[in-house]
Formats: structure tokens, sequence, C-alpha cells
């Protein structure tokens, strides 16, 4: 950053004070009207709100609050259990910092933060993240908390770029509707933009027992690989919440790429949330929707609801039957295991990866 | 020069223009007599002239049910049963006659998948013939769906490459498409093809069961996917979907990853496999060198 010596400090400050958890809860308590608690479960059957949010840079942070806010209520108003946010969802933050907003432009007349414009001259994302990561914090689990308390919602408040221990991470968090934060997961699988960034990747999965049904929190790229959805059905896990982040033109089938196949490959229930539209520097594009295996939908898709428009914000809402999932894992039609041949090359033929 | 190092360098094609490829149906192919067989087949490939052909899974049980040997033909497992013991003499006469149309028309020939009895075991196999004719590579399917299971098929358990002269090319066997295990394993061995032997009964969603099997192995994998899918009725099934040229999405004009596909009416789906685009597309999308070992510890046995 440009700033130093004592300006840099009251600066930072400064941000502090306007991002303090106690403005953040003040703010909301101000703003919900009514509460809810958790809706009563019919059996196993779980009802789910992807979310689909623009994209925009929040000069105020109370901005960013009251937009998550607006979302968390409508999923609610729906009468959804659990609500997922997408990926990236604190990069609308970095607009409380003067100065970002051309930098995205420098770095966009670059070729895109995406591909590695803002490691430009003028500031680089990783610097901005380490910088402004331990305000943010604070911040989004008061946001997320509050909300998923006051609305009696199991919420997933997407993926966020944080600084620790001198490195960044790509972290998705879970939240009980009790408030509390239930768990957080790393991304394993990077896109080559992080990598140019010094996102660290995760290195094991984690699985949620909560009182909807076992949940894992794999993040946007993750999707791409069957390992990883192998890996959580192992776990017992029953529903994926998977927030992405497309830096790119919207094409059906380069998204197909993701979640679909691998609820194909392993069964389980997906609910993708997309973060959509332009900040300077970024150009994202996607459909939320919910997933399941083709068995376990009427039309025998494999999608029980999906945002139309891939650039607009949306909601796609579905009911997702546990009970079934396991009795198709139970007595699937052509699905089985062969463990001598996994015995025989993994996990050695994984030391062939190329590059 | 050998005819087999003349048609091996002919199949492979190499440089800028690459190999072509074709996914065959059977779709108005004649097999009701191992000769007309052998005289649609010849016709049909000299026409495409393709450096490796591919043809879809249960062409020999279907050769040898249309041609009158078998007399329990109303129902597939029926079929199946009685082929069982017939198999290994049925099966000399199924290879030598892809064997020479390898030789004769000097190309990659996988001439989809017979009962391979071995040890008391019977095993689902697909065969692979070279240009000189020579047998060059098989692969037994290993994931067996309930069905499969029940008639009593035993699972393989290795998968090997087979090498085409420059590039080397994975089987996956019928309902192995739907099992990423397979091509994961192929592609890490260094599979820059995946042939798949198919048989798809036709479905309302057959094509969604399509992408959920090669089409997603081989996004996953940087390789290209030749997709034979059977389309005949016999034994008392429909079987019908599309054959394919797959490759990474970036590969094709419009993203979509099919380079070429039937749905019109075709017998076979026929594209040129250029390296250099797959090599473009592995640093677009790289996929590969992305996979995290580390995350996956013991967790894949």
């Amino acid at each position: 950053m440009a700033l130093n010596g004592w300006k840099e400090r009251l600066f930072r400050r400064y941000l502090f004070w306007i991002c303090r958890p106690s403005r953040v809860k003040k703010h909301l308590a101000g703003r919900i009207e009514s509460r809810r608690a958790l809706p009563p479960l019919d059996g196993r059957k779980v009802r789910a709100a992807a979310l689909q949010l623009e994209a925009r840079l929040f000069k105020n942070p109370l901005d960013y609050v009251d937009a998550m806010h607006r979302r968390a209520r409508e999923a609610a108003a729906a009468g959804v259990h659990l609500a997922v946010f997408p990926e990236y969802n604190n990069l609308p933050l970095l607009g409380i910092l003067p100065g970002v907003e051309q930098a995205g432009e420098a770095a966009e007349a670059a070729g895109g933060a995406e591909n590695g414009g803002a490691k430009g001259p003028v500031i680089s994302l990783e610097d901005v993240i380490h910088y402004v990561s331990p305000v943010l914090k604070p911040l989004v689990h008061a946001t997320f908390s509050t909300l998923a308390e006051a609305y009696g919602l199991y919420l997933m408040a997407g993926s966020f770029l944080l600084s620790e221990d001198g490195t960044v991470r790509n972290r998705a968090f879970l939240y009980g509707p009790d408030g509390r934060l239930i768990g957080s997961q790393d991304k394993a699988h990077l896109m080559p933009a992080e990598e140019q960034f010094n996102v660290t990747r995760g290195d094991h999965f984690e699985a949620f027992e909560t009182g909807l049904g076992k949940l894992a929190l794999p993040v946007c790229m993750d999707a791409s690989y069957f390992e990883t959805f192998r890996i959580l059905e192992k776990m017992g896990v029953e529903i994926a919440l998977l927030p992405i982040a497309n830096a790119e033109p919207y094409n059906y089938w380069l998204a197909l790429r993701g979640i679909w196949p691998r609820l194909q490959e392993s069964p389980l229930y997906g609910v993708k949330s997309a973060l959509v539209g332009r900040v300077p520097g970024f150009y994202f594009t996607g459909r939320a929707g919910i997933f399941a295996p083709m068995e376990l939908t009427p039309d025998g898709s494999g999608v029980l609801a999906e945002v139309a428009s891939s650039e607009a914000e949306g909601m796609a809402v579905a009911e997702l039957d546990l009970d079934a999932l396991q009795a198709l894992r139970q007595n699937h039609p052509w699905r089985d295991r062969n463990r001598a041949l996994y015995a025989r090359y993994f996990p050695a033929i994984y030391e062939q990866i190329p590059g | 020069m050998t005819a087999a190092e003349y048609g091996r360098r002919r199949a492979a094609g190499g440089g800028l223009h690459g190999m072509k490829a074709a996914a065959l149906s059977l779709d108005g192919v004649r097999v009701n007599n191992l000769d007309y067989y052998r005289e649609d087949l010849s016709l049909l490939l000299a026409e495409i002239k393709p450096g490796l052909a591919v043809l879809p899974a249960h062409t020999s049980l279907l050769l040898c049910a249309s041609a009158g040997e078998l007399t329990e033909t109303r129902s597939f497992g029926g079929a199946f049963r009685e082929f069982r013991p017939k198999a290994a003499q049925w099966n000399e006469r199924f290879l030598a006659l892809h064997g020479a149309l390898a030789g004769e028309l000097g190309i990659y020939l996988v001439a989809g998948t017979t009962l391979e009895i071995e040890g008391g075991r019977c095993y689902h196999t697909a065969y692979c013939f070279g240009p000189g004719g020579e047998l060059c590579g098989r692969q037994r399917q290993t994931h067996l769906s309930r069905e499969e299971r029940e008639l009593g098929l035993s699972r393989g358990v290795e998968l090997d490459l087979i090498d085409l002269g420059g590039i080397k090319m994975g089987l996956v066997v019928a309902t192995d498409a739907r099992h990423p295990e397979v091509g994961r394993i192929l592609a890490l061995q260094g599979a820059g093809i995946l042939a798949h032997t198919g048989a798809l009964e036709r479905s309302a969603n057959t094509l969604a069961q399509q992408l959920a099997g090669m089409w997603a192995q081989v996004q996953q994998n940087e390789c290209w996917g030749v997709e034979a899918q059977l389309s005949r009725v016999f034994c008392g099934r429909d079987f019908h979907a599309r054959c394919a040229v797959l490759g990474p999405c970036v590969t094709a004009a419009d993203l979509s990853g099919y380079l070429s596909h039937t749905g019109g009416g075709e017998q076979c789906a026929a594209a040129r496999l250029k390296e250099e685009d797959r090599r473009r597309a592995g640093e677009s999308f790289p996929a590969l060198r992305m996979l995290n070992p580390a995350a996956y510890k013991g967790n894949l046995l």
C-alpha cells in the first residue's frame, strides 16, 4: 500500500472501526424486522437455496451487510433450511479501500485480474488480502453469524480470500441456526490465477454433522475433480455446498465441467451458488443451481432447480430427499467399486502428475 | 519398411494434421453373416479412412446371435448365458476377422467386446488390432453393473496402454465409462486417447448419461475420447446412443468438447485429433497439473 508510518496505522484503525462487529450487529438489529426459527424437517427432506449474487464493490461496509441481509431474508422467506452464498464473497468489501477500484481498472486494462493483471506494479491482490484480512474477518463472522441466528438458517457464507500465517487461503464457512460457526474448508484445487496470487491450497476435506444431515463445503474448482466427491461420499456427506465465482464469459459446456458430473459419479446432492457481474478487474458469470444424481430427479436430468440468468441475481430453491439418496446409494443399478484395481494404482499413480 | 510400420505411421498421422479417429455404431451394417459384416465394415472404413476405428460393446454377442448361432435370443440375459460356453470357440473367428480387417485397411481397430474365459472366470473384454493385423492390446471391464455381476462376470484389475505410434490409448469398456477412476488411471499413465466401447439402452436421458460418462472423463483428463455406442435392437434390447469424438471443451469450436457426433442418421462420428490443440487446451485448463494428491491420501481406496 502507498501509506506508511503513522498514516498507515491511523488508516488501519479507521478500517477496524468502521468494520467492527458491534457496529454490524447493531446495524442488523435495527433492520431485522421478524426473526424466524429453523423450520421443522419433513422427515429427512431439506429445503435449500442456492444464491446468485451480483458482484459490486461497497465503499461502506454496512452496505455489504445490507446486501447479505437482503439475500438471507429472501432465502428465509422461501422457507428454506439452508442457504448458500458464493465464492470470493469478501471481494465486494475491498471497495472500502480507497483506490481499489482504480487499481482494478488498471489491472483490467492489463488483461484482467483473473489473468494476473492485478500483479502489476500498481497493487497486488495478494498484498491487499494480507492488509485487509484482519479487518474483514470479524465483520464477515458478525454478519453471517447474526443472519444465520436471526433467520434460523444453516448458512454457508460463501468462501473468502483470507490471510493466515503469511499465506492466502480461499476458505468457506458454515454457520448454524444458533449463529455458531460450525466449520470451514480451504479450497483444495486452485485455478492457475490463484496460484499466481500465492493462494495456499487445502490439504484435506471436512464433513460436518448437522441437524440437516452431513454437509461439506468444497470450493469451486474442487468440483472439477472426482477425487473430491469420492472422498466426501466416503465420509458420509449427503449435501455438498459449492460456492463458485467463474471469471470468464458464460458457456454451458465450460460450466458443465463442475458439480453436475461429480454428483453422477458419487451420489450426493449439490447446492451451487454463484458470484456474477463485473467488478473492476473481474467479470464473473455462472448459474446457481441445485443438482442431484439423475436417478433422483423427476425428469432424469440431474437438475432440480437452476437460476435462468448467468449474469443477474437470482435464487434456486429445491427440496432434497436424503432418505431417497441413501436408498439409491444402497441399491444402485450400475455403480461398483474395484478395490483391487485401486490398490494397484492408488496413490502411486499421482506421482505421474505432469508439470 | 514393413507393412505394419507403414500402417502405423499412416494411422498415427502425426504432424499438424493429427490422427483421424472414428467411432462406429454398427447401424446399417449387416450382422447376420460374418462375410457380409466384414464386407460392409470394410467398405465403410475405406470410405472414412480413419487411423483409428472403435466399435461398440457387445459386437461379438451381436454377431453370434444374429448369425443364428444362439437359440435363446428373446432376452439379453438368456443370450448372454447361452453365449458364454461358446465364447472361446466363437472368439477365434471373431478375433481373426477383425485382425484381418485391421491389417487389410492398415488401421488400429478396436473390435468392440466379447466374453473372455480364463481360469474359470468370465470377463467382458475389448480387443485392439494394429495396422499389421496384430493383436496390440486388450482390456477387461473393471467395474460391473449389478446385472453384469448377476450374469457372472468378473472384474479386470489392470489398466494398460496401447501405443499407437506416437500417442497412447487406453480402452474404457462399457460401464467403466461411469467410473472416473478408470480415465484418471489411464491418463496419469500417459493416455492421450480414451477409446470407449459402449452400449446404452435407448432412454429419455441417454445423452445425460453419456455426458456423465465419457464426456466427463475427457474433460477431467485433458485427453481425446472416441466413444462408440451400439445402435441396434437385438436380444430384446434397444441399444441407441450417440457416437462421438471428444476433446477438451476448448478444442471444439462451440466449446462443447464434441469434435463430431452422430445423431442425424450417420453410421459413425469421425474427426482428426490434433495434438497441438490438446496441448493448448491443457495450458488453458490444466486439470491434471492442479490435482492435489496431498488432499487424497489413502481416501480413494
